[in-house]
């Protein structure tokens, strides 16, 4: 079952170059209409068309990515700590630092981006981006693993260890209610308690995602419990992965609707996060299922991070150059979707293929991870 | 070659990529930064293919991964 975790990390950084790329199509539907059409921006006029639902579908995909990634780090917590002692400091200074050390020179690279189209920003613009992950949209996650891996010894190896039950309830408490406070806010209630839980629960923060990397730990900790509960339940889980998807996915486009408003920017919402659970859950309880392509798979999921860092500007820049160089091609979705992945993909496994044949070898995992 | 060589081997060529020539079959894998949660999972798909063991899940701790060493005692048991 464990090299299944490898194969996992390969589908869920392939969810995440997916997501990017869907959000370019929405983008490119609905901001930069007016490169193709003589209309105001933003133009809606596209929302419920067969490219608007395909996007959404794909993107109530992938909602199982960033889950999946923190779950096989939890787990490797559990693996790192041993079956009796703690994990030491030195591990988890050595993990930060191999998250750390390519974030910096991925987001410096960025900045040096935004320098040449807009000028420089005042120092603490950049220290911010750097602080809290906003140099590009997917890099909120290295400042969260981060304080997932900082809290490692002292609060979720020894939760997980002994009372893993508590631990388990604990963070699902915290994080039902950070997607519980979703709901208002989008419906454009005046709740209080929800704008505080927001405000409080930002994606580089624990709250909104603390369960899926408890839930690693506690599964490393008590594989043989967690293995046999994964085979007892895995028809429910299986089932649980199918119909919550549609069920999130209809729920969205009710919220939407619900909300008034013209366009919402996706959140996790409850179902979400109910889906993400049931698809790992499933995938890992039919460990018996071959996977097709496993060994591709496996190559991704050692390169995921890599992927991560680059995959968001490449897209980017692309999406840019498609922007400024060939808009008529924009509202079709299916020649811009496709090439975003394609570059999403292409871009990071190219340098890191460059890296790795040239004399900058030694160097590859400060830039890769 | 035996299981310490080819894990040396490996190790220095995939995970390491030459960063760190000098690796002992001691030396501490995970304190010393030399594997990950990928790099362990890396190596439990090599052991598997390079060698046809299946690794149990249930072995799959710190324990029998600490160095080359300790692997390559694990895995002699089988």
């Amino acid at each position: 079952m464990i090299r299944r975790l490898l194969w996992l990390n390969g589908f869920a950084v392939l969810g995440a170059v997916l997501n990017h790329a869907t959000g370019w199509g929405f983008t490119a539907m609905y901001w930069w209409t007016d490169r193709y059409t003589a209309v105001a921006v933003p133009h809606f006029a596209r929302v419920g068309d067969a490219a608007y639902y395909t996007l959404r579908a794909i993107e109530q995909f992938i909602m199982f990515s960033i889950p999946a990634f923190l779950f096989v780090s939890g787990f490797f917590v559990a693996f790192a700590a041993g079956r009796q002692r703690q994990i030491g400091w030195s591990v988890i200074g050595n993990r930060i630092k191999n998250l750390v050390i390519p974030y910096i020179i991925w987001s410096v690279a960025i900045f040096v981006l935004w320098a040449l189209q807009d000028g420089l920003r005042p120092w603490h613009a950049y220290a911010r981006s750097l602080l809290f992950g906003r140099a590009a949209a997917p890099y909120y996650y290295v400042p969260l693993l981060t304080q997932f891996f900082l809290c490692s010894p002292l609060l979720f190896v020894p939760l997980a260890r002994k009372w893993w039950k508590l631990l388990l309830l604990g963070a699902g408490a915290v994080q039902l209610t950070v997607h519980l406070a979703q709901y208002p806010l989008i419906l454009g209630w005046n709740v209080a308690a929800a704008q505080w839980v927001a405000r409080l629960s930002p994606g580089w923060f624990m709250p909104q995602t603390i369960f899926w990397f408890a839930f690693g730990v506690v599964a490393g900790f008590h594989l043989p419990l967690f293995k046999e509960w994964l085979a007892r339940w895995r028809w429910v889980l299986l089932g649980g992965t199918a119909v919550f998807w549609l069920l999130a996915f209809v729920e969205w486009e009710l919220l939407f609707r619900a909300s008034g408003a013209q366009w919402l920017s996706p959140r996790v919402t409850l179902l979400d996060a109910l889906y993400a659970g049931c698809f790992i859950l499933a995938y890992m309880a039919f460990e018996k299922v071959p996977i097709p392509y496993a060994r591709q798979w496996g190559e991704l999921g050692t390169k995921s991070f890599g992927v991560y860092l680059i995959h968001a500007p490449a897209q980017e820049m692309v999406a840019r150059g498609v922007y400024h160089l060939a808009p008529a091609l924009l509202p079709y979705q299916l020649f811009f979707l496709p090439l975003l992945v394609i570059t999403g993909l292409a871009v990071p496994l190219l340098l890191m293929a460059v890296v790795n044949r040239t004399a900058l070898r030694p160097y590859y995992q400060y830039v890769f991870g | 070659m035996n299981h310490e060589t080819i894990l040396l081997e490996y190790i220095k060529q995939e995970l390491l990529r030459g960063r760190k020539s000098d690796l002992k079959v001691e030396d501490d894998l995970l304190s010393n930064g030399i594997i990950d949660s990928l790099g362990i999972l890396q190596l439990v798909a090599f052991i598997e293919e390079r060698f046809h063991i299946q690794v149990p899940d249930e072995d799959v701790v710190f324990e029998n991964f600490q160095s080359v060493k300790v692997l390559s005692d694990y895995l002699a048991k089988f």
